[in-house]
């Protein structure tokens, strides 16, 4: 028998379902550190109230939002309140128009690849002074921001040239996300070693960038399209009744809630059931019992900070249970609420600061607990945390790799 | 599937303080919860049974009072059984940071509204709101600042107050959150005490909203306090509660060092039962169903504004196990005529009835879930806001639940 009623959940742009509890004013990176932005309590629900469709915006303030989505996370009402500012930001966008560093940015998955070919020339430049300057001139790309290199071979590329593993093993199929192609390869490398290490055959789908830059300028049409097609990409993988597994948590939200809930995809319930993150399904496997993977004791102080779209994913935090297998590493977790970089928020010039001072307490966390090594799950974080700190940042998987035995 | 020893639904206090209770007896425990509980809401002191006299020991009071109330969720812990937990929950906070009852009695502390209320256990940023004297108090209003109406507090308590401009530009509008943030660095927390001492007139207590930081309230207080040369307290302000975060923020480091995971952010809207007892739950997380399967639950999500209860047209629903609600007869008895009035409204005593286990019966006293526990402001026959309770019922029950559960 079942009880309980699941089907009472309020029409999503419901303002009213908001009683002003304020309990997301004790968690908002943003308004946590500039009363330039209202905070979620007031951009979300409260200025819902006052907003139509047939009046021009006047939420000058919306883009300041990062879509962290920790106010969703604690509101006892179950109001979706990043979705209804990032509705906001889109109408606000849409009538005000977006700059072409904002066109640009998003579309560094059709980039990337190219960059990641000429990385020998590329990355030296992004480091050049005078460059720099002129992308902050010119375009509002924050000087001060280190921006990532490229490498190359992609991982992409690296997957297609390795000799193909034995093949009768269970499949389970990847999605990288652009970082991990392009800037990243090793986090990938590391989750394919992972899974092969744990008893799986990987295999990489075709798929392209998931969309979540685009939601970030409130490009919703934008977004859709990369949704459709990666449904297109995706939904055959699991109609053969292979799970997919991601590695980026943000790439994740994503592919698994806001094809669904936000843009309301068609199949995108049908992608979600089968869609994993890595160390959750990792620690579902070891959980099962199947084919128990022993890792060589590391002694080390190591702190994991979990990213904001991994708590919105609802999963508790898989990462540290399998950090926890790891005889001898001294693992904390960071008690600080987001890192502030916000993806491509924290490279725009006139958010660097606020990004900056988000990620200035978890830095100070940082420092007292003076760990030899950083993980965590978002490349995103794992960008802010290096340029903040200098400490190495990893992925958990590059470090669970690392340990493999045998 | 993984397969949890206890799952706990719902984060407040009572929550909070079952998943601890149970991870410290060696359970795998999951806490799930629709939102971050209400700690952040109305946290801020212990009450535990505030109606009682200043003047009674609360010891030697609950348990006369317990007498006289045999259906109150303490009449389950018994005066004993709130003592421990009460202690269990102050090992959580050594100090700096620690709890106190000032002599073992109720104390009456100034609130947000200018008023004193009775409470019981006080953090020690609170301490000396209790042993304030008017003629002798400034409070201290901070500028722009709108949670915390600095003259209208003064104005009530009949002390003198002042509102002090803050020691950096550019932060009207500023919420708790961000000004405790501010707290927790040094120079501004000088700078603020700089401001006050210089429009002292001699006072040797001041009364600061509760905004001393999050990482080391202890520490804002005693600069603070070595600047001023008098004693601070803190006055618990409108939500978000700083002080409530705090005391979320330790029990959830304590929780995940210990192994217990948290799933917030997603309700709990639905139960499989199998002969009489519970074998997993569902959490909707769109367009997903998430399946949470355990050994035992403790159910501890509050009444209608955590969802642990719904008020439907006419009745008072339990929407998760379908469990009966003590309530009153009829909506028309729900409420008094009036809304600010000494007695409680009827409908604050509905609830969950249980057996001495604290696992939910029905009309007849029988047990309807063998693996269910309750836990918290959900039970029935207790009036927190008028005994000044809330807490107190969510630690003593909290600490119950898990042990019963994990003796079954």
């Amino acid at each position: 028998m079942t009880t309980g009623n699941a089907n009472r959940t309020p029409a999503r742009t419901f303002p009213d379902v908001c009683v002003r509890c304020a309990t997301c004013m004790a968690v908002c990176p943003v308004s946590r550190v500039t009363p330039r932005f209202p905070g979620p309590k007031q951009a979300g629900p409260g200025a819902q109230r006052f907003r139509s469709a047939s009046e021009a915006s006047v939420d000058d303030w919306i883009e300041l939002c990062t879509s962290c989505h920790l106010c969703d996370t604690v509101c006892p009402a179950g109001v979706p309140i990043s979705e209804l500012n990032l509705m906001a930001k889109a109408k606000f966008l849409d009538e005000r128009g977006r700059t072409f560093r904002d066109w640009l940015l998003v579309r560094s998955d059709l980039f990337g690849e190219l960059a990641a070919r000429f990385s020998g020339i590329v990355n030296p430049l992004m480091k050049n002074g005078a460059i720099r300057w002129l992308l902050d001139r010119l375009l509002g790309i924050d000087r001060r921001r280190d921006l990532p290199g490229y490498e190359y071979p992609t991982f992409r590329q690296w997957f297609r040239t390795r000799p193909a593993p034995e093949d009768r093993k269970p499949e389970v199929a990847y999605f990288y996300g652009c970082f991990t192609n392009t800037n990243e390869t090793d986090v990938g490398k590391a989750a394919v070693a992972l899974l092969e290490a744990h008893g799986f055959k990987v295999t990489v789908p075709p798929q392209r960038c998931c969309g979540i830059p685009r939601l970030g300028i409130g490009d919703l049409r934008g977004a859709k399209e990369m949704g459709e097609r990666n449904l297109d990409l995706l939904l055959p993988t699991v109609r053969r009744g292979i799970d997919i597994v991601f590695s980026s948590t943000s790439c994740g939200l994503m592919l698994r809630h806001e094809y669904g809930r936000l843009l309301e995809l068609p199949g995108a319930g049908e992608l979600a059931m089968r869609l994993f993150d890595l160390c959750e399904f990792l620690a579902r496997v070891r959980g099962e019992g199947e084919s128990v993977v022993r890792f060589r004791p590391l002694p080390m102080k190591a702190a994991y900070f979990a990213p904001c779209h991994l708590r919105s994913l609802n999963i508790g935090l898989p990462a540290l249970e399998l950090l926890r297998f790891v005889p001898e590493l001294d693992i904390r977790v960071i008690e600080a609420e987001c890192c502030g970089l916000g993806g491509l928020y924290g490279f725009k010039k006139e958010k660097y600061e606020i990004a900056e001072e988000i990620g200035k307490d978890l830095a100070e966390e940082v420092a007292r607990m003076q760990p030899e090594i950083l993980l965590t799950d978002c490349e995103g974080c794992r960008m802010q945390l290096r340029q903040l700190t200098g400490i190495r940042t990893l992925h958990p998987a590059q470090l669970l790799r690392d340990v493999l035995q045998g | 599937m993984k397969r949890w020893d206890l799952i706990v639904i719902g984060m407040g206090l009572a929550g909070l303080t079952a998943a601890r209770t149970a991870m410290e007896m060696g359970a795998k425990v999951l806490v799930v919860g629709r939102g971050i509980g209400s700690l952040s809401l109305f946290g801020n002191t212990i009450d535990v049974l505030g109606e009682l006299n200043p003047e009674t020991e609360m010891e030697s009071g609950i348990r006369g009072w317990i007498a006289a109330h045999p259906d109150h969720p303490y009449a389950r812990t018994g005066a004993e059984g709130i003592v421990e937990a009460l202690n269990a929950f102050r090992t959580l906070f050594p100090p700096p940071y620690a709890f106190a009852a000032i002599d073992g009695r109720n104390s009456l502390v100034p609130t947000g509204a200018g008023t004193l209320r009775p409470t019981y256990l006080l953090p020690v940023t609170m301490a000396a709101g209790a042993s304030m004297r008017r003629e002798e108090t400034l409070i201290v209003g901070l500028r722009g600042f709108k949670d915390f109406q600095g003259d209208t507090v003064s104005l009530h308590l009949r002390c003198r107050g002042v509102t002090v401009s803050l020691p950096r530009y550019g932060l009207e509008g500023a919420t708790a959150l961000a000004l405790a943030r501010l707290m927790d660095e040094a120079p501004f927390r000088e700078g603020l005490g700089e401001m006050i001492r210089q429009q002292m007139a001699g006072e040797k207590f001041i009364g600061i909203p509760a905004v001393l930081g999050l990482k080391d309230p202890a520490g804002v207080l005693k600069t603070l306090e070595a600047i001023t040369g008098a004693r601070v307290f803190e006055i618990p302000m409108l939500p978000p509660s700083i002080p409530g975060t705090r005391i979320f923020h330790r029990f959830r480091e304590a929780l995940i060092a210990g192994g217990a995971a948290f799933h917030m952010g997603h309700p709990a809207t639905g139960a499989a039962v199998e002969n009489g007892r519970c074998t997993e739950i569902y959490a909707e997380n769109p367009p997903l169903t998430s399946t949470y399967r355990a050994d035992r639950f403790i159910l501890a999500n509050g009444r209608f504004l955590g969802g642990g209860l719904w008020a439907e047209m006419n009745r008072i629903r339990e929407p998760l196990f379908n469990l009966p609600v003590f309530q009153p007869g009829s909506r028309g008895e729900w409420f008094r005529e009036k809304f600010f009035q000494p007695e409680s409204h009827p409908i604050h005593r509905s609830g969950i009835l249980t057996d001495a286990d604290l696992r939910p019966v029905d009309e007849e006293g029988r047990v309807i879930l063998r693996n269910v526990w309750a836990a918290g402001s959900i039970l029935a026959h207790h009036q927190a806001i008028e005994e000044h309770s809330r807490e107190g019922i969510d630690i003593a029950t909290g600490f119950l639940a898990a042990r019963r559960a994990l003796s079954a």
